[in-house]
């Protein structure tokens, strides 16, 4: 029987899990090594199905876990047995903790941006491409192509620029990925404070009123999926 | 659950935690394994949608290309590992 791990942390209880029922209706509890303590529950063979059950279930674990603490997540088909998740949390102690400690306190508010209004056209072909010759209207269209290319990103790049400036005094990181080609340009994860959450949505609140032209797809209070680096470096030998 | 922790739109939920929990987060090497069996679920709520569709495509392609480089034939969706 395998494990199917949801999330680790230094701070979890019992008591804060108790009731809480993971992938298959499982139940959640503890398993604890080196000081830290993952949450667990038996799962069957590999592979873990992404159905809508485990993901809510997958969700509602680490949700309850987030409520009394701020856990490292792990990702979505983690199965492992006790034996290698003792190792990697033996071995990785110094970095988990590291890792804990960066996050102690926050959670993860997501926000993705997407223009409200359509995209310009690309810019007229100039008068005489018709008459050109056919590689030199090939080089014209692609130079269009090209500048109506780099004014996009040049765009996205501003639009997370903004955002980063606006919200930077109520995230204590933040990590942005701009996707010019994409229907979403800049997605955000913002790391914040607990205790100041009221005021980043309330300045969520006043951007959106700020840019009507941008529609926002704002989520949270997630664990810290996005500062919960991949692949936390060993300390020891495993 | 306390009032402040709860997601701000329901309807988003389901989507947004498809594109948190596939290619983010604690990772012990080689133990992650998923399969792709319901995919039908990415479907719901058109407007919210592409960016979960983007996660699961990139997810699907990493698969594809780790599989290429091992020289193994990519399974299809259904009850395809990764």
């Amino acid at each position: 029987m395998s494990l199917y791990v949801y999330c680790l942390g230094d701070g979890l209880t019992e008591a804060a899990l108790a009731g809480v029922r993971g992938l298959n209706d499982e139940p959640a509890r503890l398993f604890g090594h080196a000081g830290l303590v993952a949450v667990v529950s038996p799962f069957g063979e590999a592979p873990v199905p992404v159905t809508r059950a485990h993901l809510l279930a997958h969700n509602r674990v680490n949700a309850q876990a987030l409520a009394s603490a701020t856990p490292l997540p792990f990702r979505f088909g983690t199965l492992t047995t006790e034996e290698r998740l003792a190792s990697y949390m033996g071995a990785r102690a110094a970095g988990l903790r590291a890792a804990l400690a960066r996050v102690r306190d926050c959670v993860e508010m997501s926000v993705k941006l997407m223009r409200e209004t359509t995209a310009e056209a690309p810019a007229a072909p100039p008068a005489d491409a018709g008459t050109a010759p056919a590689g030199t209207a090939f080089l014209l269209a692609k130079r269009r192509e090209l500048l109506g290319e780099e004014r996009e990103r040049r765009r996205a790049e501003e639009l997370a620029a903004w955002l980063e400036r606006r919200t930077s005094d109520l995230a204590r990181e933040s990590e942005v990925r701009v996707r010019p080609s994409e229907s979403i340009v800049v997605r955000a994860a913002h790391l914040v404070v607990r205790a100041r959450l009221a005021d980043y949505r309330e300045r969520l609140r006043a951007l959106r009123a700020e840019r009507p032209d941008l529609r926002f797809l704002n989520s949270g209070p997630w664990p810290p999926y996005s500062f919960a680096d991949a692949d936390v470096t060993a300390s020891g030998c495993e | 659950m306390d009032e402040a922790l709860r997601f701000e739109d329901e309807e988003l939920s389901l989507l947004e935690t498809l594109d948190h929990v596939l290619d983010r987060g604690l990772v012990i090497a080689g133990e992650v394994t998923i399969a792709v069996a319901d995919i039908d679920l990415i479907y719901l709520g058109l407007n919210v949608l592409l960016g979960s569709v983007e996660t699961v495509n990139q997810v699907l392609g990493g698969r594809e290309q780790r599989l290429a480089a091992l020289g193994v034939r990519a399974p299809s969706d259904e009850g395809g590992g990764r």
